[in-house]
Order: structure tokens, then C-alpha cells, then sequence
């Protein structure tokens, strides 16, 4: 994005204009090292094209040991947190108290980068709860990325514990800015179980030519669209 | 400080929603912080009839929607409820004009929806822990303990301060979840006199007739029929108490181990001999109080005992088993009657020596009003809790997310 600005030097008051390079977090409850599904390829390769279009990549993601800030060659920026509750009853309790965690680090990302953070971008439930605390709390927006639900995952099963999920998927979905599916297919289940409006859901397949290009359109759609905290 | 300090509360319970000890707790500490000029902002789960918002005695209190699905179990429940809590109270402290001073968290109950606040808004969480799952269960026996427990002990980590309501508790947390001593600060739990003295126990004797015949003395127990509050315990004093006096007993609350409860006092013949009330109103609650010849607390595992401290509000006399908070609250001979924990034989000598002595009886209750008066008022324990808050305030200043 290109911005105006002004300094006075020697010469006196002087316009010129200035590169903003968006910022962005990525929430992936998998990157590489872990992989447990086709998730952390598809993240990792995202994060890649969107360094090369000078988009700053800040990785949120869990690790169970390798925790902590790292960077890697292309200058994405990568956050692992771990679980501080070490024992648990299924992966829902495991979700929900890692959550805090994550809030953590996206905080942390965003103080110290002046509180200049453009929009997270948020790959399935997992990590849902904390781009929403994140987003009332900070003002940040947030694209909840869709790759799979858990009505297909867990084959329609209606337990409390599989509506506990789809219920944080709907609040995912009712919360987000847009959402980003991965296939019209992926569109209409959506809108059938979630009755998501057609207009808040854009279909990116990540095989087709100009997918990198219709990402970045969906991320510069959204920063217009909200006003900068504390800018 | 330059302006009031603003704290934040999050509590699971809230008038009317009333589960345990902590409701009532919250309700007469941030009620009373309101009046040393503290801004107090409550975040507690809905309850039926009871508005979204509304302001008591100065505090504001916003009731988030509980997550009202069917759940899994009751820790996932508590999980999934704080993720609307957490949500709701994001959005209501970046919706004020000034920012939040103070996150203070009352157990693990709200613990995940407080710790994430703090990070996100870069405030000092105080947790305030009244009770603990490994003192609950005696011991941590299954994963679904062992995960509390963390979660416990996850809170009490993020925590700036711990706040418990007695020296024993104190060290019982110390030990549960291997905190520095600096870290802790006891401040006890109160209660109100004043909403006993609205009832004279001379104009309660047809209230009394709807429990007890007029020569039965009331033993009064009041809490949770669990395992820990140690009913069965009285229980099996019941039939000894009977030998020497003409009792009711008189049980109020709920809890797994009820049915169990009946089947034995139906069977040993006790039937005629006790009431299960089940839960009560607030006013049937304290005119039982005030009618009771003698309350029981007989619990293994008390944290604090509040239930001692509103018999003495009422002025019924207290026979408490010797453990946790009880020790501390009654001095024996003074102010009440300790007996040995888990040990019904001992139990009914306490109630036995109370109810069969009047002038002992009436001594103790005298004595216990008195030192309530003075040691269990609300005023003195809400300026306690502010210079708490004043002092985490003063090193937050010094660090470096001020």
C-alpha cells in the first residue's frame, strides 16, 4: 500500500511517499515441523508467497516442546506455544486451554510491533476463540480460512462434544470479516450448515493460477474496510 | 493514582445465581469495594430472569451467555463457557473510556477467560483461589482431576497475587501448586449481620412448627451433600445424638450423595427424624438459621466455612469439625465446639454437650457474635483487598507492559 507522508531536513518540507507493507498473523494449530494433515503445507506455502509479495508473515502455531520466537530464511516470523495444561480428556479441553496461549503470542506481536497489525488470518476452529477475543479486544479483523468442517470430519455425528466444535465454527464464521474457501463445493456446504450469507465467502482454490493474487485482493479487501487502531 | 482504580471481576457465580460460597463472596466484596471508591466492573454467567446488565449498590454486572448446549462433561462446559466470557468481556473493557487497572479472577472456573485477558490487554491478573480439586477429591485420582488441577495450577501461576480466605488455605495452596510465600496474601471471608436481624426468633415459631414439633431441638446442616462437606458423617451420629436428646435434623442442599443419604436414614428407622429441604430461598435459609438449636458443620475438607460464619450471624451456637478454615474461624469453648474430623462419635458429643446444656449453649453463640462483628466485616475486608490491588498496581508501574 502507498501512503503519503512528510519530513522537514535541511532543505526544508519535503514530500514523499512510503511503502506500507501489510502485516498479518496466521493462526495454524499445524506448520512445519508438525504436520498432522494437509494443513501445515498449505500455511507454510501461503506464508511463503505472501513474504514475496512484501506482506510481513507472523506464524502462531503449536509445538508440544520446540517453543518460542524463531525465523526462518524468507523472514516469516514464527511463534510456537505449547499447552501449560498438560493432561486432558479429549482434544476440545486441549483446544480451549491452548487458546490463551496463542492469545499470548499474538499479543505480544502485536505490541511490539507498535500495535500495527493489519489482520489475522485464521486456518480452521482450532485457534477460533483467540482471533475473536483478539479482534474485540484489539480491534484486529479477522478471515477465518476454511479447510475442513466437523460435520464431514466426524461424518454428521451430533454429540455434545461434536456440537461444542460446530458451535465454535458457527461463532467463528458469525465473527469473521470473510471467509475463505477452498472450493465451490466447500462454498455451498457451508451455506447449507452455517447458512453463511454467499457474500462473506470467497472461493480461492489453492491449485488455480492466480491464487496468491485473489488471497492478497481478500486481505487488502478487508483493511480498507476497517480502521486502524492506534495509527 | 491519579483516577479511581477500576478492577475487572470474573466470576462464574452472581446473585441470583447462587451454586457455592463464591457467589455470595463476590457480591458483598465488590459491593463493598464500590464503597472505598473502587470502580467495579462483574462479568458472571446468565441465569434465568436475571438482566444482561444491571447496576447494584454501584456495580456494574454483565451476564454473558453460559454456553447452554448440552455439554460433554462439566469441565468442557466450564471451558467452552469461558470462551463467551472471554469474548464479552474483550469487547466491554475496549468499549470503556478508561482502561481496566485490574483483572481479578475467583477459581479455575473463570481461569481461562482471565489469563487470556491479561495477555491481550497487558493488565496484572489477581486470582482469588477458594477452593482446590486435589482438596475436593482428596488426592488427584483421574485425568479429569489431574486437568482441574493444572488448570488450578496454571492460574495461580499467571496470577500477580493469590488471594485465599485462611491461613490454612494458604498453605494448602502453597503446597498444591509450589508457590512462593510472597506471592499469597490471606484475607478472610465475611458476612453480613445485618440481614439476620430483620427476623426475631420469638416471631418465628410457626415458621419452626413447619420442621420441627415444638419439644425437637433443630440440628441445622447446611451445604452440598457431598462427600467432602462430610454429611454422612452426621449421618452416622444421628442415631447417638437421638439416644440423649429429642432432635431434628434438618438438611439443606443438594448433591450426588442425597439418595444414598435417604436410603440409610430409611433404613436405621430415621425417617420421622429428618428433613431433606433440598435447596432453599435466601429467607428460609436464614430464619432456619436462626431457628436452629445448634448448626453442624461437619465437613472433611473446608477451605474456609462460611456456613460456621453465618450460623454465628444468626445467632444459632456452631459444632465444627476441626479442620481447614473451621479451625481458624472457631476458638473451642469460646466461640463454638470443635470436634474430630471424620469421627461421628465425636460429632455427637458436640452436638449432645450443646443441646443439652443452655447456658453453654448461649455463651457461645454470644461470644461468637461478637467476634464476628469484629473480624469478619465486609468494610475492613474489602480495604484489605485494595491495598492488594494498590500494591500489585505499584510494581506493575515498574514493569515493562506498563
Amino acid at each position: 500500500m502507498v501512503l503519503f507522508d512528510w519530513t522537514w531536513n535541511n532543505k526544508g518540507l519535503r514530500a514523499f511517499y512510503v511503502v506500507k507493507r501489510m502485516r498479518t498473523i496466521i493462526l495454524s494449530w499445524e506448520y512445519p515441523p508438525r504436520i498432522v494433515g494437509e494443513l501445515a503445507e498449505y500455511v507454510k506455502k501461503l506464508s511463503l508467497q505472501l513474504a514475496k509479495n512484501t506482506v510481513d508473515v507472523y506464524i502462531v502455531t503449536y509445538h508440544d516442546y520446540l517453543t518460542g520466537v524463531s525465523s526462518d530464511l524468507e523472514g516469516i516470523k514464527i511463534f510456537r506455544v505449547t499447552n501449560p495444561v498438560r493432561t486432558h480428556i479429549g482434544v476440545l479441553t486441549w483446544v480451549l486451554t491452548l487458546n490463551q496461549e496463542v492469545e499470548r503470542a499474538t499479543a505480544n506481536i502485536y505490541y511490539s510491533n507498535n500495535k500495527q497489525i493489519d489482520l489475522m488470518d485464521a486456518h480452521d476452529w482450532h485457534f477460533i476463540p483467540a482471533a475473536i477475543t483478539i479482534k474485540k479486544a484489539l480491534d484486529i479483523p479477522f478471515i477465518y480460512s476454511v479447510e475442513s468442517l466437523e460435520e464431514h470430519r466426524s461424518h454428521g455425528a451430533n454429540s455434545p462434544f461434536n456440537m461444542a466444535i460446530k458451535s465454535i465454527e458457527w461463532l467463528g464464521m458469525y465473527e469473521a470479516e470473510k471467509l475463505i474457501v477452498k472450493s465451490e463445493w466447500m462454498r455451498d456446504e457451508v451455506l447449507r450448515l452455517y447458512r453463511v450469507p454467499l457474500e462473506k465467502m470467497k472461493v480461492i482454490q489453492p491449485k488455480s493460477a492466480g491464487w496468491i493474487k485473489e488471497i492478497l485482493e481478500t486481505y487488502n479487501s478487508l483493511k480498507r474496510s476497517i480502521p486502524q487502531h492506534g495509527s | 493514582m491519579g483516577h479511581e482504580l477500576i478492577v475487572l471481576m470474573f466470576t462464574w457465580e452472581f446473585p441470583p445465581r447462587i451454586i457455592g460460597g463464591i457467589s455470595p463472596h463476590v457480591y458483598y466484596l465488590s459491593k463493598n469495594l464500590a464503597k472505598t471508591g473502587t470502580k467495579i466492573y462483574v462479568v458472571t454467567c446468565d441465569f434465568p430472569g436475571a438482566p444482561k446488565y444491571e447496576v447494584i449498590d454501584g456495580v456494574e454486572v454483565f451476564r454473558i451467555d453460559s454456553y447452554k448446549n448440552p455439554s460433554p462433561d462439566f469441565a468442557t462446559w466450564v471451558y467452552l463457557m469461558n470462551v463467551n466470557m472471554q469474548k464479552e468481556a474483550a469487547a466491554l473493557v475496549n468499549s470503556l473510556d478508561e482502561p481496566v487497572d485490574i483483572f481479578h479472577a475467583h477459581d479455575w472456573l473463570v481461569a481461562t477467560a482471565s489469563i487470556g485477558l491479561k495477555h491481550v490487554f497487558r493488565r496484572p491478573l489477581i486470582a482469588t483461589i477458594h477452593s482446590t480439586e486435589i482438596g475436593r477429591r482428596n488426592g488427584i485420582h483421574l485425568d479429569y482431576e489431574k486437568m482441574i488441577h493444572e488448570t488450578e495450577a496454571w492460574l495461580s501461576y499467571e496470577a500477580w497475587r493469590v488471594i485465599c480466605c485462611s491461613n490454612y488455605m494458604v498453605s494448602h495452596v502453597q503446597w498444591a501448586f509450589g508457590l512462593p510465600a510472597d506471592k499469597m496474601r490471606m484475607i478472610p471471608n465475611g458476612v453480613e449481620v445485618e440481614p439476620y436481624t430483620k427476623y426475631k426468633h420469638e416471631e418465628l415459631s410457626s415458621f419452626r412448627s413447619k420442621f420441627a414439633l415444638p419439644d425437637e431441638k433443630i440440628v441445622l446442616f447446611v451445604g452440598r451433600l457431598v462427600y467432602e462437606k462430610g454429611i454422612h458423617i452426621l449421618v452416622n451420629a444421628m442415631p447417638k445424638v437421638l439416644e440423649k436428646v429429642n432432635a431434628k435434623f434438618v438438611i439443606v442442599g443438594n448433591g450426588y450423595m442425597k439418595e444414598q443419604l435417604s436410603n440409610i436414614i430409611n433404613h436405621r428407622g430415621l425417617a420421622k427424624k429428618v428433613i431433606f429441604t433440598g435447596f432453599v430461598d435466601d429467607e428460609t435459609l436464614k430464619k432456619l438459621q436462626i431457628c436452629a438449636d445448634v448448626s453442624v458443620v461437619p465437613s472433611l475438607f473446608e477451605p474456609f466455612g462460611i456456613v460456621a460464619l453465618e450460623a454465628m450471624a444468626a445467632k444459632s451456637p456452631v459444632v465444627v469439625s476441626d479442620t481447614g478454615g473451621l479451625s481458624e474461624i472457631v476458638e473451642h469453648n469460646v466461640t463454638g465446639v470443635k470436634v474430630y474430623p471424620d469421627n461421628s462419635d465425636s460429632l455427637a458429643w458436640g452436638i449432645i454437650r450443646v443441646l443439652t446444656d443452655g447456658m453453654y449453649a448461649r455463651l457461645l453463640r454470644d461470644n461468637a457474635y461478637k467476634n464476628i462483628r469484629k473480624k469478619y466485616d465486609w468494610n475492613i475486608i474489602a480495604q484489605h483487598t485494595k491495598i492488594v490491588y494498590e500494591d500489585v498496581l505499584r510494581e506493575y508501574s515498574r514493569s515493562f507492559w506498563a
